[in-house]
């Protein structure tokens, strides 16, 4: 077990995973995952279908423990520190839910509140729903009349409002349109540029390569490469993908 | 944290098409069985009223004639209804509310409405206990089976778990909205039913407010042990659909399938004769006596009295010999009736216990014990009725024997006494039990509610402890 070690202090990665593995009987989702990410550092977590993206996610989050190794958030073991590790972190799906008997503004309200910012009133509420791209005079509707992509912005304001360390992304362009996910790219921008480090899990080549500052491509539950960003264009990104994906088709 | 969830779930609950439509038609019900039972039950006390003094009126004013004449032509006794009798009805309808005290007899009572009732009413009458008992903890399930299954389907329990509320603080937040959602029908209904309280007449019991609020107190755990187990169900269910089959199972079992499997078990261990065979038997034993129990003998009761007298002949004693023979006769019918009432009463009364036993396999046998207790209407006391009725007329009859035994002499048929021997038998002041007598004869009810709420809640605890995000 991991001793409790100071929260983010600079030098300590917003995100770390310490040979991070998750069996799910006789199956490997998840092996020995080492991966640290700063604050300002947006990796970007690449691979086909249960790759181990959304399996690393759930580790961070606490929703499954850990066969072996450590996931840490500001330097917190999450299987220790469950309460503390969240509080540190925000978490977008890629289907972002909602109750929708409820506006953006009461949805945000609710949501801020449990992640411990339960004092935000409504003028603030509406402030950060529009800093998250949506319509000011939507704030107010039941999002039961909103898109995914109103939703999603939702999500990101849920993220803005909780002034988390560390944002995890699992897919969050996933059927957006062009527009919508420029502009979700945009808000992660934001985000990285005030120190938040994010873990995006994403099929989106394109959008890793923009959005990234690093890239991990992972494959059967290993991550095969790490790559920077700024060294490699979209078409190398995508062939080494390709070649990594390709490569280790077979099962384990 | 709490408060957010509680405020988030109400509000939630309260836009929901769903609820706002449930709750109308199980508020109305609720209403409107509330009103049509203490519309009834005023009514009842106004005719037992009515024909209690009529009755009376006719005893007094019925001319002269033999006090054991008196005896024949008996008087009725109206079983008062207490003043919650009107939220729950219980037994009434099937052991009646009236008997006729007369000589040598102990008659059943009559006044049955579920004699008259046609089958669809026997089915379908709908009193406020039926409504709390089972449409109430329906309204539940309905609301709250997919507190955490539906959420987990929607993808929204993720979202609300990676913000760092804890699955304990979530379940008490939910209970607690739904809870308010709940009050916003039930404390109306409440209201209603206190009002109604402090209006209906009071019948023969000293504090008919706290029972109405123990009352009160029963279904509250009842609702809270169903609210448990339904979020618990939720919790570890894989599904909603999963969650609402299951409670929905738990609910005819509860509500439809254990109360009669209880009833026809208790039935089948602890038989009563039918009604038929317990008259046959009461009219064979008057007739012939038992092994224990002698027919007293005209012959061996005059030799009786001319010893006791010091005189040779029965028309030389100071009494009428006929008077005491009556009496004796009528002791030796008292002896009869105990002895096949009080092994009927102790039948049901063992099959009464083994029916609150029973309630460990469904809180709502409990909640209907004790619900009907607290209205006055249940078998225990109706018997306390029986018991003092009959006192009474063992008293009458003692009283009106005597009179002939005491004034007139044997042989003098021409003795009748008049209106003032009628006025000075009291009419009958009868006393319903309290409420530390229906607690005390419920004990083994209280006891199983409370284990099923406390059992509930544990599981609920337990089983969201145990949940899982997906």
């Amino acid at each position: 077990m991991t001793e409790l070690q100071e929260p983010n202090s600079g030098a300590t990665p917003l995100l770390e995973a310490r040979g991070l593995s998750k069996d799910y009987g006789d199956t490997r989702a998840l092996d020995s995952l080492d991966l640290a990410i700063a604050p300002g550092e947006v990796y970007c977590l690449l691979g086909p279908n249960g790759a181990g993206k959304t399996t690393t996610i759930n580790l961070f989050l606490g929703f499954v423990a850990p066969s072996a190794g450590q996931a840490l958030v500001s330097g917190l073991n999450v299987s220790t520190h469950d309460r503390e590790s969240k509080r540190r972190l925000a978490y977008i799906p890629e289907q972002v839910m909602l109750y929708r008997n409820l506006s953006g503004i009461e949805n945000l309200e609710y949501f801020a509140a449990l992640g411990g910012q339960g004092s935000l009133g409504r003028e603030r509420l509406v402030e950060i729903l529009v800093e998250a791209g949506l319509d000011g005079k939507a704030a107010g509707r039941r999002v039961s009349t909103y898109s995914k992509g109103m939703r999603q912005k939702v999500g990101i304001a849920i993220a803005i409002a909780k002034k988390a360390d560390a944002l995890l992304l699992d897919e969050p362009t996933s059927g957006l349109d062009p527009t919508a996910s420029n502009e979700f790219s945009a808000l992660v921008e934001r985000l990285r540029n005030r120190g938040v480090g994010v873990l995006m899990a994403t099929h989106d080549l394109f959008r890793a390569k923009d959005t990234g500052t690093r890239v991990g491509i992972m494959h059967y539950g290993r991550l095969v490469t790490e790559l920077s960003t700024a060294e490699i264009g979209h078409a190398d990104l995508e062939r080494i993908y390709l070649e990594h994906v390709r490569d280790n088709g077979a099962s384990p | 944290m709490i408060r957010h969830i509680v405020r988030k779930e109400f509000t939630d609950m309260i836009r929901d098409g769903r609820f706002r439509w449930c709750s109308i038609l199980v508020g109305s019900l609720l209403l409107v069985s509330l009103a049509h039972g203490w519309v009834q039950a005023r009514k009842a006390h106004e005719e037992h009223a009515a024909a209690q003094a009529t009755a009376r009126e006719h005893w007094e004013t019925q001319g002269e004639k033999n006090p054991h004449s008196a005896a024949h032509y008996g008087v009725y006794a109206f079983k008062p209804r207490l003043a919650l009798s009107f939220v729950d009805e219980g037994v009434d309808p099937f052991t009646g509310t009236s008997v006729w005290l007369e000589a040598h007899r102990q008659n059943d009572f009559l006044l049955r409405p579920a004699q008259d009732a046609t089958a669809a009413q026997r089915i379908g009458a709908l009193t406020a206990a039926q409504v709390l008992q089972h449409l109430v903890p329906l309204l539940i399930i309905l609301l709250t089976f997919g507190a955490f299954a539906g959420e987990r389907e929607r993808g929204t329990l993720r979202q609300l778990l990676a913000t760092g509320v804890g699955w304990r603080e979530l379940a008490l937040g939910k209970a607690l909205g739904t809870s308010g959602a709940l009050a916003l029908l039930l404390v109306p209904a409440a209201l209603a039913g206190a009002a109604a309280l402090v209006m209906a007449n009071p019948g023969p019991v000293a504090s008919p407010v706290a029972r109405g609020v123990v009352l009160a107190c029963v279904y509250l755990a009842y609702f809270v042990a169903f609210l448990a187990l339904s979020l618990a169900v939720s919790a570890r269910a894989k599904s909603a659909r999963t969650a609402l089959v299951f409670m929905l199972a738990v609910w005819v079992v509860n509500g439809l399938v254990a109360p009669r499997v209880a009833v026809d078990l208790s039935k089948w261990l602890y038989p009563t004769p039918s009604a038929f065979e317990f008259a046959r038997t009461v009219e064979r034993e008057m007739a012939t006596g038992t092994e224990t129990i002698s027919r007293p003998d005209m012959t061996e009761s005059n030799e009786r009295l001319l010893a006791e007298h010091g005189v040779e002949r029965v028309e030389d004693l100071p009494i009428n010999a006929v008077g005491a023979y009556l009496q004796e006769s009528e002791e030796f019918g008292n002896r009869i009736f105990d002895r096949n009432y009080g092994a009927l009463w102790d039948t049901f009364r063992r099959q009464g216990l083994l029916q609150e036993a029973l309630a460990a396999a469904a809180p709502s046998i409990a909640v209907r014990t004790l619900s009907m207790g607290l209205a006055g209407t249940d078998v225990e006391q109706h018997r306390h009725f029986a018991t003092a009725a009959e006192t009474y007329r063992r008293d009458l009859m003692r009283q009106m024997n005597g009179d002939m035994t005491q004034n007139s002499l044997t042989g003098d048929f021409s003795y009748a006494a008049g209106a003032e021997l009628w006025e000075s038998v009291p009419p009958l002041e009868y006393e319903a039990p309290s409420l530390g007598w229906v607690l005390g004869n419920r004990i083994l009810s209280l006891a199983v509610l409370g284990a099923w709420l406390a059992g509930a809640v544990l599981l609920a605890s337990a089983q969201v402890r145990r949940a899982e995000v997906a």
